[in-house]
């Protein structure tokens, strides 16, 4: 039997639909653009793009593996700012907007200007406030200069908030350690370069008259030996170290102390060696004799005070004393072995993927929701292979993105949540694909993008609050390729299998619920089948997944079980869907009831997947605030709205089934009577 | 009168044992077995934060434990509401018989139902190496120094008195009174132990899971607890690690002529054992984590510890060791994932020391080991499961393309 379906209803979920897809868009929008007013920054000129290309490659070591400085700079730029890009009012009045690699650029050869960025994004003006600094607007930025007058306090405030636990920190006390590390973070990399830019004064060599003369610190570093040996005789015949060369040794061991840290850009010559340097390393090994190799570490300074000296003399000059320091980088780089993957990893950033796919799968939703309205006509089918168009263009973005990421981190593609999130969205879109292929009724294909627009909004969202390289290598007992193949792989299939089902079954309801279908019980009866069929590919999944990862544990740990909170999330999944399953199986639960368990399988799953991390305990635990926990509950509470909304339509189908029964039942009386 | 009905409903009445057996093997007992696991699973997973995992595995997973209420069940005066879920080793335990007689027994035999009939095997299989390792498997840790060796692990959990003589400084036969024997011993309650070859018995009680002896005149009593030579068991909340913990309880000795000593305190806190004299025999009576030797010795040779270039985030940890047994020595690597299975025991790299320790120190390596009967048996069911959930999706996946395509057949 089909009718029409409810109008009402259509415009009550057309409406509710747009409204989301709009803050989603909203919500990427506002992600992708810089933030707060652009802040004037006398006298800055934007890099030209060569140079932005040029120096973005330089391999870098950070997070225990080589990657471009453009993604070292990509996400300090994110811990600090909260985003990738800012917007500066420069040179003539000019807005220029700035990205990772050109923020870093300032920042390491043209601190004057960078001190003037917007850098740091303060949540809490209370933070400001506490720190004598007049605070601007909510999440607004501020730059190195704005902040520097409460830097003390700061400073002050962030040591005396240390002794208290983390958990008891209030939210003004954590932020104002982390705006404290963030400024400190900031200072190692406005002086990383100091060394080079001043140079090293040679007290008295003006002989009173004219100004002191100035060495380079490479030059200083070809004389360590003589100076350790000068050293050691003054300390043998027991006299004082000449005050000209303690004010030498004393600069020397400043400008290596501000380039200490943060960059590790010089490779070691000899493939045993696996820790590069940091410039500052570099200059201690030489001035400490105990560098295996002075000769190359003289020379990178060298090229490298050459580099950022040229800064002064214009661009052109800048990047060509910079390709001759990345060339030598470059080489050594290469004849180690790690240069394989920079280029791909710059590419692999540039291109955001993510980004282009969320694109993809919101034109996907939209064209969806176009598709549904009309229903099966000429336009429908035009509409149809629309979605469809979209829907698989995002998701293979997305696998080539996952591909990508697989050859770069030189492992499978989860490994840490992040990749669960992007690994979900992704094989959830499939699926939904193939059941498209298998049931040909539109409402999987239209459900894809939907699924794929929310998980990937998810997955950057997380990134963003996240700020960290989820690609940098694992720690030593996830490190096992075999095992992250098969019981991580496995168990995320789990999950995708889990809250397909969970959206299918949310679908039903509206549909059923609201009557959008016009009563088209052949599409109910399909829809049923197909989070049947996901109820029990998530069981097989979970199972083999949570199995697999006792087995894992085992070889690692001698303990099949753990009872590690992730573990029992998976194990819960399984137990549930079991439950599902034998409840169908016995006429427990009819279609309503395993639409409604299906639903309740997304909170299971939430619980797995998310909510466990929040407990503090177990292998599995990613350390987050409890300030996000509220994400899940609400969450939790719409899947407890689309139970409700069930509830109800099961109640008024009743009721309508009985007074429908109660009529006829008078009716056969009358006749009767008659 | 049951003859009419037989004849109007054309089914027959099911006897009593029929409804039991009905019960016992039905999709129903199975839902709510399953239910009730994910209850538990939940309510441990969210108690083990504040109590720890190995008190709330006892409390939630024990065969000691045949139901509980969570702690999550507010409490009216003092005491909790009288919500009683029943213990998840019982629960297991209806479930191992609800899939025998219902997945295994009663199920349908046929093609279409053989894979289900493979994974019902392959759980209760899986269930049953689940009870295994439950009762009769050991766990405990070896900490050895780099250059050193040693043939002993120490449990984690399991705290026992050690009763021994002292002949020429050294100790004779060591007897032990295990754990189970002395966790439920209250105040007041006490149990009397005889050792062969010892010319006294021991009365202990009041054993406490985590307790230090305090001082009366620092922290004077609060709940009359027993004071022993001036000193008591002060009661501590347990770790959430709970191999953190220190057990403790008092005993007495109890003389051939039935003459008692004071009372004196046992604690795993104590730096010294307590010492008892009969004539010119002197003995030492002690509390400490049960030693457990091994069939074999283990020589650390060395202990590296990796880290990803540039951080502190661990790359590897590799113990080379030694196994030494009847003067034959064999090599081995224990790493990370890359355990020893050896005569039935398992070593698995667990942690290292000191902590801070500088290059050229002498490091110290943990292993964790492991005796087990049931140590693949998950393994070997879980291939049974999958083979069985495949052959069954396989089959339902089938059926479903044959009835599309004769469907899309008939419409054409």
């Amino acid at each position: 039997m089909k009718g029409k379906g409810s109008i009402v209803g259509r415009w009550i979920v057309a409406i509710l639909a747009l409204g989301a897809l709009g803050a989603v868009f909203i919500g990427m929008l506002i992600d992708n653009m810089p933030k707060g007013t652009p802040q004037k920054v006398e006298g800055y000129t934007p890099w030209e793009k060569e140079t932005i290309a040029l120096v973005s490659t330089l391999p870098v070591q950070d997070g225990g593996r080589i990657k471009p400085l453009s993604t070292y700079a990509g996400f300090t730029m994110l811990g600090l700012h909260g985003a990738r890009s800012m917007k500066v009012e420069g040179e003539g009045g000019g807005t220029f907007k700035i990205k990772p690699t050109e923020w870093m650029m300032d920042t390491l050869f043209r601190p004057d200007l960078a001190v003037d960025l917007p850098t740091f994004r303060v949540d809490n003006s209370k933070v400001l406030e506490a720190i004598g600094v007049e605070p601007k607007g909510r999440r607004d930025r501020y730059s190195y200069n704005e902040i520097e007058p409460g830097y003390d306090e700061l400073i002050m405030l962030a040591k005396s908030y240390q002794p208290i636990a983390k958990k008891e920190r209030d939210p003004v006390q954590q932020q104002t350690i982390d705006l404290a590390y963030n400024i400190r973070h900031y200072e190692s990399l406005l002086g990383y370069f100091g060394f080079a830019r001043s140079g090293i004064v040679l007290r008295g060599s003006g002989g009173g008259t004219e100004p002191d003369k100035r060495a380079d610190l490479s030059a200083v570093m070809t004389t360590a030996p003589q100076l350790r040996a000068e050293i050691a005789r003054t300390q043998r015949e027991g006299g004082q170290i000449d005050d000209r060369m303690q004010d030498l040794l004393q600069q020397v061991v400043e400008g290596a102390n501000f380039s200490k840290f943060s960059i590790f850009a010089l490779p070691p010559k000899s493939a045993t060696e696996e820790d590069w340097l940091s410039a500052g390393n570099a200059i201690m090994g030489v001035m400490t004799l105990e560098s295996k190799d002075p000769e190359t570490a003289i020379d990178d300074i060298k090229y490298l005070e050459t580099a950022v000296r040229s800064v002064a003399l214009g661009e052109k000059e800048f990047r060509k004393h910079f390709a001759e320091f990345k060339e030598r980088i470059d080489s050594r780089t290469e004849s180690r072995g790690e240069l394989k993957y920079v280029a791909m990893e710059t590419s692999y950033f540039k291109s955001d993927y993510f980004l282009n796919a969320l694109v993809c799968f919101l034109l996907g939703t939209l064209f969806a929701l176009a598709m549904w309205g009309v229903g099966q006509s000429k336009v429908g089918k035009i509409l149809y292979w629309i979605t469809f168009a979209f829907t698989a263009g995002g998701g293979a973005i997305c696998l080539w993105a996952i591909v990508e990421r697989c050859i770069i981190m030189q492992r499978p593609p989860v490994g840490n949540l992040y990749d669960t999130v992007i690994f979900i969205a992704t094989t959830g879109v499939i699926i939904a694909l193939l059941m498209e292929w298998m049931t040909r009724r539109g409402f999987s294909l239209g459900l894809a993008p939907i699924l794929g627009t929310a998980l990937i909004y998810l997955a950057r969202r997380y990134e963003l609050g996240d700020a960290s390289d989820h690609m940098n290598p694992l720690v030593a007992v996830l490190d096992s390729n075999f095992w992250l193949s098969t019981h991580v792989t496995t168990i995320t299939l789990g999950y995708c299998a889990g809250l397909l089902a969970a959206n299918l079954s949310c679908g039903y309801i509206l549909m059923r619920g609201l009557n959008l279908d016009g009563n088209n019980k052949g599409l109910r009866r399909a829809l049923t089948k197909a989070v049947y069929g996901c109820i029990c590919l998530t069981v097989f999944l979970s199972l083999v997944g949570t199995v697999l990862g006792g087995i894992w544990a085992n070889y690692s740990w001698g303990r099949f079980w753990g009872w590690d909170p992730k573990e029992n999330g998976a194990l819960m999944i399984v137990l549930w869907t079991l439950a599902i399953l034998h409840a169908r199986l016995g006429g427990i639960i009819k279609e309503w009831g395993l639409h409604i368990c299906s639903v309740l399988t997304a909170c299971v799953v939430a619980f797995s997947w998310w909510h466990v991390n929040f407990l503090g305990i177990g292998l599995h635990n990613y350390g987050f605030t409890a300030d996000k926990k509220f994400m899940i509950f609400i969450y939790y509470g719409a899947m407890l709205v689309f139970v409700g909304i069930a509830l109800i339509a099961m109640l008024v189908e009743w009721v309508d089934k009985r007074s429908v029964k109660m009529t006829n039942d008078a009716r056969d009386a009358k006749a009767l009577e008659a | 009168m049951a003859n009419d009905s037989q004849k109007t409903t054309g089914k027959k009445e099911k006897s009593f044992l029929r409804k039991i057996y009905d019960f016992l093997s039905g999709f129903h007992l199975a839902t709510i077995t399953f239910l009730l696991l994910l209850l538990l699973t939940w309510l441990a997973t969210l108690e083990q934060i504040d109590n720890g995992l190995y008190p709330t595995l006892n409390k939630y997973f024990s065969w000691r434990s045949p139901w509980l209420i969570p702690d999550m069940v507010p409490e009216i005066n003092g005491k909790k509401l009288p919500f009683y879920l029943p213990g998840g080793y019982y629960v297991c335990a209806v479930l191992l018989l609800n899939m025998i007689l219902g997945g295994i027994v009663r199920i349908r035999k046929g093609w279409k139902q053989a894979g289900n009939l493979i994974s019902h095997f392959g759980i209760v299989f899986m269930l049953i190496g689940g009870g295994v390792a439950h009762h009769f498997s050991e766990r405990g840790n070896m900490a050895v120094y780099e250059g050193e060796s040693s043939n002993t692990a120490e449990a984690y959990n399991e705290w026992v008195v050690e009763v021994a003589e002292v002949k020429d400084e050294a100790y004779e036969e060591v007897h032990v009174i295990r754990g189970e024997w002395l966790t439920d011993l209250k105040a007041g309650n006490p149990r009397i132990f005889d050792f062969k070859g010892i010319p006294f018995s021991l009365e202990i009680s009041g054993y406490l899971v985590n307790a230090i002896p305090a001082n009366q005149l620092e922290a004077p009593p609060r709940n009359k607890e027993l004071v022993a030579d001036g000193y008591y068991l002060q009661e501590a909340k347990g770790n959430v690690e709970s191999e953190r913990n220190l057990a403790g309880s008092y005993a007495r000795v109890i003389f051939e002529g039935g003459e008692k000593s004071a009372p004196f305190i046992l604690s795993g806190a104590s730096f010294y054992p307590f010492t008892v004299r009969d004539g010119d025999r002197v003995f030492t009576v002690d509390m400490r984590k049960r030693l457990w030797p091994m069939p074999f010795e283990v020589k650390l040779d060395t202990f590296t510890a990796d880290f990803h270039p540039g951080t502190s985030r661990p790359a590897k940890f590799i113990s080379d060791i030694r196994r030494v047994e009847n003067g034959q020595e064999s090599k081995v690597r224990i790493q990370m994932n890359e355990p020893m299975r050896y005569e039935g025991y398992t070593f698995f790299q667990a942690s290292y020391g000191p902590a801070g320790a500088g290059p050229g120190d002498t490091m110290y390596s943990v292993f964790e080991i492991v005796r087990n009967p049931a140590d693949h048996w998950p393994e070997y069911s879980l291939y049974i499961v999958a083979f069985g959930m495949l052959v069954t999706f396989l089959t339902k996946l089938g059926g479903h393309l044959s009835a599309s395509s004769r469907k899309s057949k008939n419409e054409g």
